[in-house]
C-alpha cells in the first residue's frame, strides 16, 4: 500500500518510496530522506508538506509531493 | 565558468586592497596596496565548504575575518568572501548539501572545490547525518580535506555527543571540534590545516570501471562523471550534440547517481552510528515556536505583524522620517547649496560652460547635486535598513517558514514559496529585489518575478509617500489601493504562468532550526551587502543622470509632457499629471509626491496614486532589469507596465466618473 506524500497527515510516519523526478530524488537521497522512517510534521491545505528526519526539516511543495509515493509505517 | 575562481582571485593580490567594483572581473587592484611581500603564484587556496546553517561564515570570520574581502562570484550575486589565513588564501563558498549542479549555489561551490588546493569542510555536530554526505563525497573525490565539527555545544544541549577521535579514525582525515561563535577550536583548526588529507581509494572507485577507457579526467571529475554531473560531462566528454557516438554520455547517466548516493548514504549511517551517542534532547520553546510559524492559522497573522513591523522600520522610520531629515536638512540645507556655489564659482561664465553647469547641478537630476542626494540621502539609509532587517530574517530562519506559508499562493503565479524573498525585498527596494531574483530556479521564474516586481510592487520610498497621501483620504481608500495592487499582482502572475512556455520548479527547501540572530553577524553582512549594492548602483545611476539631464537640457522632457496630454485626459487628471508621469520614469516616490501639489479631489488622488504605483519601475530598477534579463524582457516589462497602469487608471476614472 502506497500513497502520495501530498496526502499524508501531520504525525504520520512513513518511508519514502518512488520519486519520479530525478533531481528531487537525488536531493532527498542526499539528505537521508530515503534511508528510512520519515515523519510528517505538518501539511498545509493544498500547500507544502513539512517532513522531518533526524532533526532535519524539509518543506516540499504540493506539486513536488504529488509525485512522491510513501509507504505508511503507522496506522 | 571554468575560470570563475581564477577571475575571483585574480582581482586581488594577497595583501592588496581590492577595488570596490564588485562583480566586475576587470576590477583594478589598487597598486598602492601591493607590497609584493608574498608571491601570489604558488599561494595555496583553501575552500571552506559545508551545508547551509552549519556556522560556516562565523568560522570564516574567526579564521580570517580581519583580512576578509567580499566580492561576488563572476556572473552571480553570490557573495564570495576571501581572506588570508597564514600563508593560504581562504575562500568561503555558498552552503550546499553535496557537490553537484542542481542550482546556482551548487555550481559555484563545485567550481571552487575543483579549483582549490584543499578544502576545509565544516559540519555541524547537530546534523552529522545530513552533513557527512558532503564530507564523504569530498573524500571520494580525493580532495585534500580537514573537517571542522562545529556547534559542539549546541549538540550537547540537544543530547548528542560526538566522539571526534572516532570520527577522525572513520574518515581518515583530521577532524577538529569547534564552537565558532565562541572561537573555540579555531586555533587548533588553524594548526591542523597543513595536515589536509584524503584516503587513497574509497568505495566509489568500483564505479570508475563503467567509464570509457582512456578518458582523461581527474579523480574528482571521475566521481562527478559517474554521478552524472552535467557540466562535468560537458567538459570532459564534450557538449551534448557534439558526441554523435553517445557512448560516453550514455555511461554517465543518472542511474549511477542513485546507486552511488545510496551507497554513500549507507556509509554515512555507519559513521554516524559509530561516532555519536544520542540521548533524548529537549524540543522546548523553539519547537513550539516552529509549530506556530508553520500553522497558517497562527503563522499568517505572525507574518502580517512581521511585515507590519518591517514596514514601520523601513517604510516609516527610515524612508519617511530619516530620509526626510537627511534630504531636507543635510542635503537641501547644506550640501546642495554648497556644491552649487562651488561649481558656479569654478566654471567660467562662457557659453560652453552652461550645459556642463546644467549637467552637474540642475534641480531635477544634477550629477553632483540630486544624484548624490538620491544615492546617499535616500538609497543608502533605505538599503542599510533593509539589509539589516533582511539579515535578521535570514539568520533567524524565519524566511523559509514564510516560504512555506506562501508557497500555495505563489505557485498559482508560476513561482514557488521561495519567491517570497524577492517580493519582500521588493517592498524595500525593487532594484535590490531584481538582483535577488538571480538565485531563483529557472529563467521562467526569474522573468515572472521580475515582471511582478516591476509592475505591482511599490518600493518603500514610494509606499511611504503613498501612505501619507492615502492617510489623508481615509482607511477605505487605503484598502481599495491594496486590493487593486493585489488584484493586478495576481492577474499578471496567472497570465504570465499560462502564457510563458515551460514549467516552474516546485518547492524543496530545508527549514533550518530557528535561532536568535547575532548582532555582529547581521551588521557585518549588512555592511558587505550595502557596499556591493552601492558599487553596482552608483555607476548605473550616474550614467542615467547624465542621459536624463541631457534630454532635459535640449527640451526633451517638455516635449514628452505635451505628448502625454491625451493620456492625462483619459485618466480624468489635469495636464500637470503628465509631468508627474515623466518624473515617475526617474524616481517613483517623486512621482507620488508630485501629486500633492496638483490640488486633486479624493478620487483623483486615488487614481493618480494607483497609476504612478503601477507605472514603470524607477530608472535604476529599469537599468537593473535590462542588465539582469535582456532587452526584449525589459522592453516588455516597461511597455506592459505603461499599458496596465493606464488601463487600470482609465477604468477607475470611468468608475468614479472623472
Amino acid at each position: 500500500m502506497t500513497e502520495r506524500l501530498s496526502d499524508v497527515d501531520a504525525g504520520d510516519e512513513f518511508e519514502i518510496g518512488t520519486v519520479t523526478d530525478d533531481q528531487v530524488r537525488a536531493r532527498l537521497l542526499r539528505l537521508g530522506f530515503l534511508d528510512g522512517s520519515v515523519r510528517c510534521r505538518r501539511r498545509l491545505h493544498k500547500g507544502p508538506v513539512v517532513v522531518r528526519r533526524n532533526g532535519t526539516e524539509l518543506a516540499i511543495g504540493a506539486a513536488v509531493a504529488d509525485d512522491v509515493r510513501v509507504r505508511p509505517l503507522t496506522e | 565558468m571554468t575560470h570563475a575562481l581564477r577571475d575571483l582571485l585574480g582581482d586581488r593580490s594577497p595583501d592588496g586592497e581590492v577595488d570596490a567594483d564588485v562583480g566586475d572581473s576587470t576590477a583594478d587592484v589598487d597598486s598602492e596596496g601591493e607590497t609584493g611581500a608574498s608571491d601570489g603564484s604558488d599561494d595555496r587556496v583553501v575552500a571552506m565548504v559545508g551545508c547551509p546553517n552549519v556556522g560556516k561564515s562565523v568560522l570564516f570570520n574567526a579564521l580570517a575575518g580581519g583580512s576578509a574581502e567580499v566580492s561576488n562570484y563572476p556572473g552571480t550575486t553570490l557573495e564570495a568572501a576571501v581572506g588570508r589565513l597564514d600563508d593560504a588564501t581562504l575562500i568561503d563558498t555558498p552552503g550546499v548539501y553535496g557537490v553537484s549542479s542542481f542550482d546556482e549555489e551548487e555550481r559555484v561551490t563545485r567550481e571552487t572545490v575543483l579549483e582549490a588546493d584543499a578544502v576545509l569542510n565544516v559540519v555541524s555536530a547537530t546534523s552529522l547525518d545530513r552533513d557527512l554526505f558532503l564530507t564523504l563525497q569530498l573524500l571520494d573525490m580525493g580532495v585534500p580535506t580537514v573537517v571542522a565539527v562545529n556547534m559542539m555545544d549546541e549538540a550537547e544541549t540537544g543530547g548528542t555527543t560526538v566522539d571526534v577521535d572516532a570520527l577522525e579514525r572513520q574518515l581518515g582525515v583530521p577532524v577538529v571540534p569547534t564552537v565558532a561563535t565562541e572561537e573555540r577550536g579555531v586555533d587548533s583548526l588553524r594548526d591542523r590545516l597543513d595536515e589536509v588529507d584524503a584516503p587513497d581509494e574509497t568505495p566509489v572507485a568500483t564505479w570508475f570501471d563503467r567509464l570509457p577507457d582512456g578518458l582523461e579526467a581527474s579523480r574528482a571529475e571521475r566521481v562527478l562523471l559517474v554521478e552524472g554531473d552535467e557540466p562535468t560531462v560537458d567538459r570532459v566528454v564534450g557538449p551534448r550534440d557534439v558526441t554523435a557516438d553517445g557512448g560516453a554520455r550514455g555511461l554517465t547517466g543518472d542511474a549511477f547517481r542513485d546507486e552511488i548516493y545510496t551507497h554513500r548514504r549507507s556509509r554515512v549511517a555507519g559513521v554516524v552510528e559509530a561516532v555519536t551517542d544520542e540521548r533524548e534532547g529537549a524540543g522546548g520553546l523553539k519547537e513550539t515556536l516552529d509549530d506556530l510559524l508553520l500553522n497558517p492559522v497562527t503563522g499568517t497573522p505572525f507574518a502580517l505583524v512581521l511585515l507590519g513591523l518591517v514596514y514601520l522600520v523601513i517604510g516609516d522610520l527610515v524612508a519617511q522620517r530619516l530620509v526626510d531629515f537627511v534630504e531636507t536638512t543635510v542635503f537641501e540645507g547644506y550640501y546642495v547649496p554648497l556644491v552649487r556655489g562651488l561649481v558656479a564659482g569654478a566654471l567660467p561664465d562662457a557659453g560652453w560652460a552652461a550645459p556642463v553647469r546644467f549637467l552637474l547641478i540642475n534641480g531635477n537630476l544634477g550629477l553632483l547635486t540630486i544624484t548624490v542626494q538620491y544615492l546617499l540621502g535616500v538609497l543608502l539609509p533605505l538599503v542599510v535598513a533593509f539589509y539589516l532587517v533582511l539579515g535578521v530574517l535570514e539568520d533567524s530562519g524565519v524566511l523559509p517558514r514564510l516560504a512555506v506559508l506562501s508557497d500555495r499562493g505563489l505557485s498559482m503565479l508560476g513561482l514557488n514559496g521561495r519567491a517570497i524573498i524577492p517580493m519582500i525585498v521588493g517592498v524595500g527596494c525593487v532594484t535590490m529585489a531584481v538582483v535577488t531574483t538571480r538565485t531563483m530556479g529557472s529563467r521562467r521564474e526569474r522573468l515572472i518575478a521580475t515582471a511582478l516586481l516591476g509592475l505591482a510592487v511599490p518600493c518603500s520610498a514610494q509606499l511611504g509617500v503613498v501612505m501619507g497621501l492615502l492617510a489623508g483620504l481615509g482607511l477605505g481608500w487605503w484598502l481599495a489601493y491594496v486590493a487593486i495592487l493585489l488584484l493586478v499582482f495576481g492577474v499578471l502572475g496567472v497570465v504570465l504562468d499560462n502564457v510563458l512556455p515551460g514549467e516552474s520548479q516546485g518547492l524543496l527547501t530545508e527549514l533550518p532550526p530557528l535561532r536568535r540572530p547575532r548582532v555582529g553577524d547581521v551588521v557585518r553582512k549588512t555592511a558587505r551587502r550595502t557596499r556591493a549594492f552601492l558599487a553596482e548602483a552608483t555607476p548605473l545611476f550616474a550614467g542615467t543622470a547624465i542621459v536624463v539631464s541631457g534630454l532635459d537640457y535640449v527640451g526633451g522632457l517638455a516635449v514628452l509632457e505635451s505628448w502625454l496630454r491625451p493620456v492625462t485626459a483619459l485618466l480624468g487628471l489635469p495636464a500637470e499629471f503628465g509631468r508627474v508621469l515623466v518624473i515617475g520614469v526617474v524616481r517613483r516616490d517623486f512621482a507620488a509626491a508630485g501629486l500633492t501639489d496638483l490640488g486633486l479631489s479624493a478620487p483623483q488622488t486615488f487614481v493618480g496614486l494607483v497609476v504612478v504605483t503601477l507605472f514603470v519601475p524607477c530608472i535604476l530598477s529599469m537599468v537593473m532589469i535590462l542588465k539582469e534579463r535582456n532587452l526584449a524582457s525589459g522592453a516588455l516589462i516597461w511597455l506592459g507596465s505603461v499599458v496596465v497602469a493606464l488601463s487600470v487608471g482609465a477604468v477607475l476614472a470611468g468608475v468614479f466618473g472623472l
